[in-house]
């Protein structure tokens, strides 16, 4: 029983995972002088807002940047429309 | 009688203690100045703040155009902060110059009571001897470069006087005497020295009262060298 659950939930992760890939659109910054960016980056775990602003202010701290604010979490029939917005920012982190 | 009396020199440590604490005072309120001008006014970062808040909430801010254009207001206000900066840094040395003078001033002030009631107390004490220039040669004292002319003996008593004041010492008439003759004081008479200086002081308070108050005019007669309005008869 214990292991059909626990099989059942990894599947059920693998194909949503394997169907529909998660993107964020979000704003982050730079301190002195002030810099501003908006960018889309795919989400690697669970495809919501919270999760995807922990995740990616630790992948851009690296670069120095801060993560002010995920706007939202979307599959890829979103990415045309936000990809000019992005510029050089877009799937860049 | 002097218990219930305000002294001169009460007066002058009162002074004294009061310009301490006037100055403290004035210390005290430039440092709440600085401190005002310095905490107070927003730093650099309150515009970066803003922009970067009017970032987050409009969300149809996402182009890359208008993201430069909030870049560059948030530049503009950074230099707009520095430009507040030296403002602050001006009226702070203004202010410091500004407390200088005061601080000036009253000293200033502060000398100009002292130097008064130290003059009254000059005019109220009468004669006080500033110099006192004893001429051998001419046989002349000079007090307050006003010239007496002496005798040869009482030039002698007015220069044993003189060099034993230098040395801070008292003479009796004995030892005046014993000085001017040259012989010991066992021998010399107490009153001999006295004479001499009845002498000296006959000759030079004679001078002195009728060069500060009973004046000769010449050919015309006397007159008292004082104002008309100082005069009271009792």
């Amino acid at each position: 029983m214990k292991t059909f659950v626990l099989s059942l939930t990894l599947t059920l992760c693998l194909s949503s995972m394997a169907t529909a890939q998660c993107f964020a659109d979000y704003k982050a910054k730079q301190d002195n002088p002030l810099r501003l960016h908006y960018g889309v980056a795919k989400i690697s775990g669970p495809c919501s807002v919270a999760d995807a602003k922990s995740e990616l202010a630790h992948r851009i701290a690296i670069n120095g940047w801060t993560v002010l604010k995920v706007m939202s979490v979307f599959g890829s029939d979103g990415l045309d429309q936000r990809k000019d917005s992005a510029g050089q920012y877009y799937l860049r982190f | 009688m002097q218990d219930n009396t305000t002294s001169a020199s009460d007066m002058r440590r009162t002074g004294g203690r009061l310009v301490i604490f006037g100055i403290a005072s004035i210390l005290a309120l430039l440092i709440g100045a600085a401190l005002l001008l310095f905490l107070a006014l927003p730093d650099a970062g309150a515009f970066d703040a803003r922009v970067e808040r009017m970032f987050v909430e409009n969300t149809d801010i996402t182009s890359q155009a208008e993201i430069k254009l909030l870049e560059i207001l948030a530049q503009s206000g950074t230099a707009f902060a520095d430009t507040l900066a030296s403002y602050r840094l001006v009226i702070y040395t203004l202010l410091v110059f500004a407390t200088a003078m005061m601080i000036a001033a009253l000293v200033f002030l502060i000398l100009i009571v002292g130097f008064n009631r130290r003059l009254a107390q000059i005019e109220r004490a009468g004669i006080q001897v500033n110099s006192l220039l004893i001429s051998r040669e001419e046989n002349t004292v000079y007090l307050n470069n006003l010239g007496f002319k002496l005798t040869d003996a009482t030039m002698e008593t007015m220069s044993v006087l003189a060099e034993s004041r230098m040395d801070d010492d008292v003479l009796s008439g004995s030892e005046i005497e014993a000085v001017i003759s040259g012989r010991s004081a066992a021998d010399c008479d107490e009153a001999a020295g006295a004479t001499r200086i009845k002498r000296l002081r006959d000759i030079l308070g004679n001078q002195i009262v009728s060069e500060l108050l009973v004046k000769n005019i010449a050919r015309r007669g006397y007159m008292l060298a004082v104002e008309k309005d100082v005069i009271k008869v009792l």
